[in-house]
Order: structure tokens, then C-alpha cells, then sequence
């Protein structure tokens, strides 16, 4: 039988300390919005990690500078190209899905080996589209 | 006011790395942004803010990118302000230096191919 009398005045909910809210545990970590993978920032080979290893995803926060977090897009990034900086290290394009914007990023050690090779595969995937373009040349 | 419907109307642009005089319209009438010899663009609209952008600098093609239509996209990035463009490929673009992009990361893997086999 539920209770009708009220022993004490409502009490209002105890502090909490949120330890994810300002600089806590884990400030700069995120959690993939393709794959929902928590992931940390602290990744192998790279100080600017901005993608999930496993499916590459990113998010639109930055608007010119790496880092400025001044989008208001806040749209998903899918990765849509690669390409190799003149020193050999692979970068990943992302484009944003909700207004198109472009960013490039370099791989990460532990991301994922077979979807950054599906990436780079991707243009000679049409046979006749590159077989014409071998023809032509 | 003159008459200009018996001017001239074939546009005309001059390739910032190259040099080449390109037209401004592909042959099948698709709008051109880069020379078909070089590939290499100049950075005249701000794709982050909108409308023109201040910058001029030249826009050199960086990777390929696929659309879902099977399409192929050309890259570009400004070599002066690092911002990024894509644009549809031309008919008559510089097919050595399309494939060339198209297998470049291919040549240096990050990682053993042999790896891949095991999977």
C-alpha cells in the first residue's frame, strides 16, 4: 500500500560529481555516431584523431581550423576518399553528410585495414570505368 | 546599348600552374573549373562561409572520389588556404594524371597487403 503521508519536505537530489562534464575522465573522447564504438582519443601514430577506427565515421564540429570546434553543423562525416601526402602517409577526405563539406585527416595506427582498403579501392571498383581510362591513355 | 548577340560568347581561362588556355566549357557543355592538361584549379569560391573567396590561390587535384553513380569526383586542395573542393570530372581530362591519382595510395600502403589475405 503506497504511503499518504509525507515524513519529510522533498529533498533536492544530492551533488553529483559528473565526471564526463568538463575536463573529467573522458573530455575528449566520443563515441562513433555510424558504429557506436566508444572511442579514445589516444590513438597509435596520430595526435588528432577525429574518425572511428572501425567504420571511419566522423563528426562535423570543426568549420576552418582543426580543433576550433565552431561548426554549428554538427552533421555526420563519411569518409570519402583517400589520398598519399608526398611523405607516403595515407589521409582519409571525409565529406559531411547534411552540408557537403570537405575535411581531410590522417589514418590512424588501429584503423581499420580493410575498410581503408575498400576506400582506396573504390575508384578502379568499376572495370569499365577504369579500363576506358587505361584504353585512353 | 550595343548589340552583343554576335560577340564572341566562348569563354576562356588560363590554367594557373600550366599555363594552358582552356575553354570555360567542356565539349558536351558541362561547365569546366580545372585544365584538362594539369588538373590544377584556382580557388575562387569559399566553400565554408559561401560566395567568392578572396584567396585566388591554385588549387592542386589531390585524390579521386566515387560517387555512388559511379561517377568519378576530382579533389582539390588549395595550396595556399588548405581548403578542400570536389568537382566532377571532365571527358577530356588528363587521363595519365586521373590513374595516377586513382592508384597513388596503392603504391604505399600503411599496412602488409599480405595481411589482408588472411582474413
Amino acid at each position: 500500500m503506497p504511503r499518504r503521508t509525507r515524513r519529510h519536505e522533498h529533498r533536492g537530489q544530492r551533488r553529483k560529481d559528473v565526471l564526463h562534464e568538463r575536463d573529467g575522465h573522458r573530455a575528449n573522447d566520443f563515441r562513433c555516431v555510424g558504429c557506436r564504438l566508444d572511442v579514445s582519443v589516444h590513438a597509435p601514430g596520430t595526435a588528432h584523431r577525429n574518425h572511428c577506427p572501425q567504420c571511419l565515421a566522423s563528426l562535423h564540429v570543426d568549420r576552418r581550423l582543426p580543433g576550433d570546434r565552431a561548426s554549428p553543423c554538427r552533421g555526420r562525416m563519411e569518409a570519402l576518399a583517400v589520398f598519399t601526402r608526398p611523405d607516403g602517409e595515407w589521409m582519409i577526405v571525409h565529406q559531411c553528410l547534411s552540408c557537403g563539406e570537405l575535411s581531410s585527416n590522417r589514418i590512424a595506427g588501429d584503423d581499420n585495414a580493410l575498410a581503408l582498403m575498400r576506400l582506396a579501392l573504390r575508384p578502379l571498383q568499376d572495370t569499365g570505368r577504369a579500363s576506358r581510362t587505361m584504353i585512353n591513355l | 546599348m550595343p548589340d552583343t548577340s554576335n560577340t564572341l560568347k566562348i569563354h576562356t581561362f588560363t590554367c594557373a600552374w600550366c599555363g594552358l588556355t582552356a575553354t570555360r566549357f567542356a565539349a558536351d557543355g558541362a561547365m569546366r573549373n580545372h585544365c584538362p592538361s594539369c588538373l590544377a584549379s584556382r580557388h575562387v569560391t569559399d566553400h565554408v562561409e559561401g560566395g567568392p573567396s578572396d584567396c585566388e590561390g591554385r588549387m592542386s587535384p589531390i585524390a579521386i572520389a566515387v560517387l555512388r553513380t559511379g561517377d568519378w569526383m576530382l579533389i582539390h586542395r588549395c595550396v595556399r588556404c588548405d581548403e578542400l573542393t570536389s568537382n566532377p570530372v571532365c571527358a577530356d581530362d588528363n587521363q595519365l594524371i586521373l590513374m595516377r591519382m586513382a592508384v597513388r595510395p596503392l603504391a604505399q600502403p600503411p599496412f602488409p597487403l599480405e595481411a589482408l589475405g588472411s582474413l
